[in-house]
């Protein structure tokens, strides 16, 4: 039964991993984007709608980022241009996301609630038929999508985007001081953008693991709120893509969790607090030791 | 009054946009928004309806604002009310023999500690810490979600209940109807009262000077001495203890009953009420009538016609960006002007 | 090779305020210029010009002979122009290769280029012979070394004409000679270099040339080789006669505002006040002259209750106040003309009345069981800008539409209508119009002879003269020189502010 449990978390923690990436390359830069949620949910109708319409899942995914990059872009208008409050903004895109596919479904398909065309095209689990006989391997990796691999892939490439590219270089440099970016010659407006528009993509494939992977259906609320265990995660993870990936994985623990618990009688919705209440708890020690620090160093003076 | 100004033609310009998607998805504007007008405003139970829909919006209007007037980011109201919610649910069911008269108040109060309390940790966390709010109170409002559900999915569950609800409250503690032919009851009154108190608070009050002097200009603030720690734990738990009388009058006035969920995120309309009011109490009122007007009419809307309700979250959507950069424009332009002569300084 | 650059007939106005009125000032190949002046005399501004920050209105820049124009600090870097700013624009985060290299990176593909980044740091650095771990973020890195980041970059992007805007402000005398050790490297490697600083021993020991620069224009230049402190002094400050003084009256003798070794850290964690000890009798007004940035700001906070000392002892009125709160000073009749008018002295979104209700806000009559009452208010704001000659459409105006002296205007009003016994004015009569600051000035005179005790901090010294009785010099966060006013001329005051006494090697 473990076994199971960790198979799920695996899959729970594909969404999360991208998302929380995505939110990570976007804090970088200095922009704290509570609308990741929003994002996901386009990503997730992209790669629905792009199913129905060409039934190839290729396309399908590349719908997904681009529908997703697509309200990345209205975030970047508003924030990076209009300065407008990036907090509001995240907000309102999570509402216009809901709205939007919510307005778009019924009006476009004539459908009500939950989208889901028969025949619809999923990502289809990737076949381990050769792990079969392998002990604990074999069921810990059957049954999972190609994102969810990807979404390992993720981490590794957002910690080498960020350490080892001038761009990633350039992102960190601006979302510490952008006026100081500006002065060394660096496009600011340029690099918020892009920080915005990669976080998007990524947070499309999120949606697209939720609206393809296991059940293929598109529903406009079945984010869930994902969006912010993954924004939970990466404060969590100190917005370093290793400690976010740990978190992640916690995360998606618990969720596996939840199905399950019921049976043990462990209430559901309490295990659902624990992503936001241990970041609390980790954001208020953070504080708490880098103030007890600074009394040290003064007294030592 | 220039508030009045700003909330109408922010709307206006929202409808504008909305009413391009309208055509471009093939439907008149006009048929429309007459039909939203109607249902929001077209008869006695219908305008009934659409203060009934606004209540719980003000008093998150009003809480949000005036934690931002202090400069507090508290997007949390929404966990405050329904902690407050519950509370007041509580001392509903569960202390019945007290007549009318000292279970409603009771009641209330319940419901205004339990949104204190709420509102207290991250208050605390960033006054004396600087956590910063908007993560916590964010999160925080997901865990006040999954306590309170948990509660009437357990150990309050009413028993023989379907969905996750507690037992009904005492009858005496139903709050009076003002009109027959709508739900709408004296929590409006509440709210409106709620709103007025707090617009002399900002105004008139010394922590309302503390508030406002914190949130314009916080060096000020300090520089006469202002506590400001102490101001923003105040500004905070003001903040969720209008949140949590919020809760109640849903409770109380509504529901009669907790609910697991009940909430269709008016935490959140409350951030864009009080944008849209430019934190202003008594403009929240207003703002809130509108917001209400388009929930009540919308929903209204979809069920005779089949426009969904979600055109209304995204006009709801328009109205906050349309609003943010409005303000978004004026502190710049000010912070501008104040750098620019800041370089000549030197 | 490289020649010089030459900047004629440089004009800048800010508004009202000329910056710079017909400037000349050239840097010949190869030397060490300093550039030298007080707060204001225009410095920085001119700099910024050929940093490409700011636009002149008038003027022409050449380098090496060619006639330029100079939009933004990326053109000034192609012209081989770099300048190391007193305000690092360094990313603590990032290691020390990563800011050197920041804009101007090596790569393929993409991908950054850390081992030739690395080299180059390497490189540079041995050169001019200091060490740096390339690897180090430069959070991890003490200021003195920052500063050497922020030259490694300068000299990445291949800059012949370094400028050094106040390098040693944030440095500890070691750290002083070490850079003066680089800029010497520097130079023998072909580079020229404008040194700006108010500092004159420095200015004596690194420099081949001095020019000075007062209120915006030219005032004068000297080979370092011939020049005495007091000749540079003398053309900084000047040699105006200073107006007549007021009648001096008897003081009391009662000590009104005390500080014993004073110890105070800024910000970053530096001590900025060294052992600070001063008096300001009841009736007195105490001047402290000084350039801004030796430790006053935090003298200030510390005697007003805004800082924590990490030592010594305040006292009001013989009471010890070490340990309260702003507020608490207030109540003992404390009153605060802070240093940056606009930020601290008022809110500008707030009406003249609200901003004139300053500390009184809880008390009675203007506050009555936590209601603020608006009438005693309104007439008390009547009164005011009467008084005060406060020009405003009235009680109910934003502040912030008020023009600067009138800005002041308000900030005096709230402080000093209260008949504060200890009041500490910090620049006050910076920015704002003659005839608003001869009123600020008159209502300081007025609290002395009531008999309050004025604590004046200024880098004015017209208005340290018009006002003082004892006068006070402060450079480097210690008390150099304690004079009487009417035995004291500007030349004295002037060099001991900056720091004319020469510190020990």
């Amino acid at each position: 039964m473990l076994l199971n449990v960790l198979a799920s978390t695996l899959d729970s923690a594909t969404p999360l991993l991208f998302a929380a990436m995505g939110g990570i390359i976007a804090q970088q830069a200095g922009m704290l984007n509570i609308g990741i949620e929003g994002m996901m949910l386009a990503g997730a109708f992209g790669g629905v709608l792009v199913s129905y319409l060409t039934g190839s899942v290729p396309l399908a995914l590349l719908g997904a980022m681009g529908t997703a990059m697509l309200v990345g872009l209205i975030f970047d208008f508003f924030v990076v241009t209009l300065r407008a409050n990036l907090i509001v903004v995240g907000l309102a895109i999570n509402i216009l996301a809901v709205g939007a596919t919510g307005y778009i479904l019924p009006v476009a398909f004539n459908v009500q609630g939950a989208f889901a065309p028969p025949g619809l095209r999923g990502l289809g689990a990737v076949p381990m038929g050769w792990l079969a006989g392998v002990p604990v391997l074999g069921r810990l990796l059957e049954g999972h999508t190609v994102l969810v691999y990807l979404s390992w892939i993720s981490v590794f490439v957002t910690a080498l985007v960020l350490r080892h590219t001038v761009w990633g270089i350039r992102v960190r440099a601006v979302g510490e001081d952008p006026e100081a970016a500006r002065a060394s010659g660096i496009p600011v407006k340029s690099i918020q953008y892009g920080a915005i528009l990669m976080c998007a993509a990524i947070a499309g494939l999120a949606g697209a693991q939720l609206s393809l992977g296991e059940l293929t259906l598109f529903n406009k609320a079945m984010t869930g709120g994902r969006g912010f265990i993954a924004l939970a995660a990466f404060f969590f993870g100190g917005f370093r893509p290793s400690g976010t990936a740990v978190a992640c994985f916690v995360f998606g623990f618990f969720e596996a969790l939840q199905y399950r618990v019921q049976q043990i009688g462990i209430p559901p919705q309490l295990i659902e607090t624990l992503p936001y209440i241990s970041v609390v708890l980790a954001l208020a020690s953070m504080q708490i030791v880098r103030a007890w620090r600074r009394r040290r160093a003064t007294n030592a003076q | 009054m220039r508030t009045l100004a700003r909330i109408l033609t922010t709307f206006a310009t929202a409808l504008l946009v909305d009413a391009v998607i309208l055509i471009v998805s093939g439907r008149s504007p006009i048929a429309v928004y007459g039909l939203l007008w109607q249902q929001a405003f077209g008869s006695t139970s219908a305008f009934a309806d659409t203060l009934l829909n606004a209540t719980p919006l003000i008093f998150t209007g009003v809480a949000t604002a005036l934690a931002f007037q202090a400069g507090v980011f508290n997007v949390g109201v929404e966990g405050s009310m329904y902690m407050g919610a519950f509370a007041a649910a509580w001392v509903a069911f569960t202390l019945t023999t007290l007549p009318w008269w000292v279970l409603i108040p009771l009641a209330f109060l319940g419901s205004a500690v339990a949104g204190l309390l709420w509102a207290l940790l991250p208050a605390v966390l960033k006054a004396y810490l600087q956590v910063d709010e908007v993560v916590t109170t964010l999160l925080l409002n997901y865990v006040a979600i999954d306590i309170t559900a948990y509660l009437v999915t357990y150990p309050f569950l009413a028993p023989g209940a379907a969905n996750s609800m507690s037992v009904p409250i005492a009858s005496q503690a139903e709050l009076p109807r003002l009109v027959a032919s709508s739900q709408l009851n004296a929590g409006f009154l509440v709210a409106v009262a709620v709103a007025i108190v707090a617009a002399w608070l900002i105004r008139r009050s010394v922590l309302g000077f503390e508030i406002r002097s914190l949130g314009q200009n916080p060096w000020f603030a300090r520089t006469m001495g202002i506590p400001l720690a102490r101001t923003i734990v105040a500004a905070m738990c003001v903040s969720g203890l209008i949140g949590g009388l919020g809760g109640a009058t849903q409770v109380l006035g509504v529901n009669y009953r907790f609910v697991q969920g009940f909430s269709p995120g008016y935490g959140f309309d409350g951030i864009t009420v009080a944008l849209m009011a430019n934190n202003n109490p008594i403009g929240a009122i207003v703002g809130a009538v509108l917001i209400g007007a388009l929930r009540n009419g919308g929903t209204t809307m979809q069920l005779f016609t089949n426009i969904p309700l979600d055109l209304v979250n995204v006009l709801q959507a328009i109205v906050i960006l349309l609003v943010t950069v409005n303000v978004g424009f004026r502190i710049r332009s000010r912070g501008w002007r104040r750098k620019q002569e800041a370089k000549t300084a030197s | 090779m490289t020649s010089g650059i030459s900047v004629q007939g440089i004009s800048k106005a800010f508004g009202p305020v000329q910056a710079l009125d017909v400037v000349d000032f050239d840097l010949a190949q190869g030397e060490i210029h300093a550039l030298v002046g007080e707060n204001g005399a225009g410095k920085t501004t001119l700099m910024r010009i050929l940093d490409g920050l700011i636009q002149p209105d008038q003027g022409s820049i050449e380098v090496a002979g060619t006639p330029v124009h100079i939009p933004d600090p990326q053109a000034a870097s192609r012209l081989g122009i770099g300048m190391v700013h007193q305000r690092f624009q360094l990313h603590p985060s990032l290691t020390v290769l990563e800011n050197v290299v920041l804009g101007a990176e090596p790569q393929r593909y993409g991908l950054f280029g850390r081992r030739r980044a690395r080299e180059r740091v390497s490189e540079l650095a041995e050169r001019h012979g200091f060490e740096i771990d390339p690897d180090l973020p430069v959070a991890a890195l003490p200021v003195g070394v920052r500063q050497r980041v922020e030259i490694l970059k300068v000299l990445h992007r291949g800059a012949d004409y370094l400028i050094f805007d106040e390098p040693t402000s944030v440095l500890t005398p070691q750290e002083a000679q070490s850079l003066f050790g680089v800029i010497r490297s520097l130079k023998a490697d072909g580079k020229s270099i404008v040194y700006i600083s108010h500092k004159i021993w420095e200015v004596l020991e690194i420099s081949d040339r001095i020019s000075v620069l007062r209120r915006g224009r030219n005032a004068g230049g000297l080979l370092t080789s011939e020049a005495t402190s007091e000749a540079i002094a003398d053309r900084m400050v000047g040699h105006e006669v200073p107006p007549l003084r007021r009648a001096k009256n008897a003081e009391s003798g009662a000590i009104g505002l005390e500080a014993k070794d004073l110890a105070v850290k800024d910000d970053r964690g530096i001590v900025t006040v060294r052992g600070v000890s001063l008096q300001v009798h009841e009736g007195e007004i105490v001047g402290m002259a000084g350039v801004e940035g030796n430790g006053q700001r935090e003298l200030v906070e510390a005697l007003a209750g805004l800082r924590s000392p990490v030592s010594g002892t305040v006292r009001l009125g013989g009471a010890d106040v070490t340990s309260l709160e702003l507020y608490e000073r207030r109540r003992r009749g404390l009153a605060l003309i802070p240093e940056d008018r606009d930020r601290e002295g008022v809110c500008g979104s707030f009406s003249i009345a609200e901003n004139l209700l300053g500390n009184r806000y809880r008390e009675a009559p203007y506050a009555v069981a936590g209601s603020l009452r608006a009438r005693p208010l309104r007439e008390l704001s009547k009164d005011l800008i009467e008084r005060y000659g406060i020009r405003a459409e009235g009680p109910s105006a934003p502040v912030g539409n008020l023009s600067g002296g009138n800005v002041q205007k308000v900030v005096v009003a709230r402080e000093l209508s209260t008949h504060p016994s200890v009041v500490l004015a910090v620049h006050p009569s910076r920015g704002i119009d003659i005839g608003a600051m001869r009123a600020v000035h008159q209502e300081l005179l007025n609290l002395a002879s009531e008999g309050s005790a004025v604590l004046l901090v200024s880098g004015d010294l017209d208005e340290i003269f018009a006002l003082s009785d004892r006068i006070l010099t402060i450079f480097e966060g210690a008390i150099t020189g304690e004079l009487s006013a009417t035995e004291a001329s500007r030349e004295q005051v002037g060099r001991l502010m900056l720091g004319g006494r020469r510190q020990a090697a």
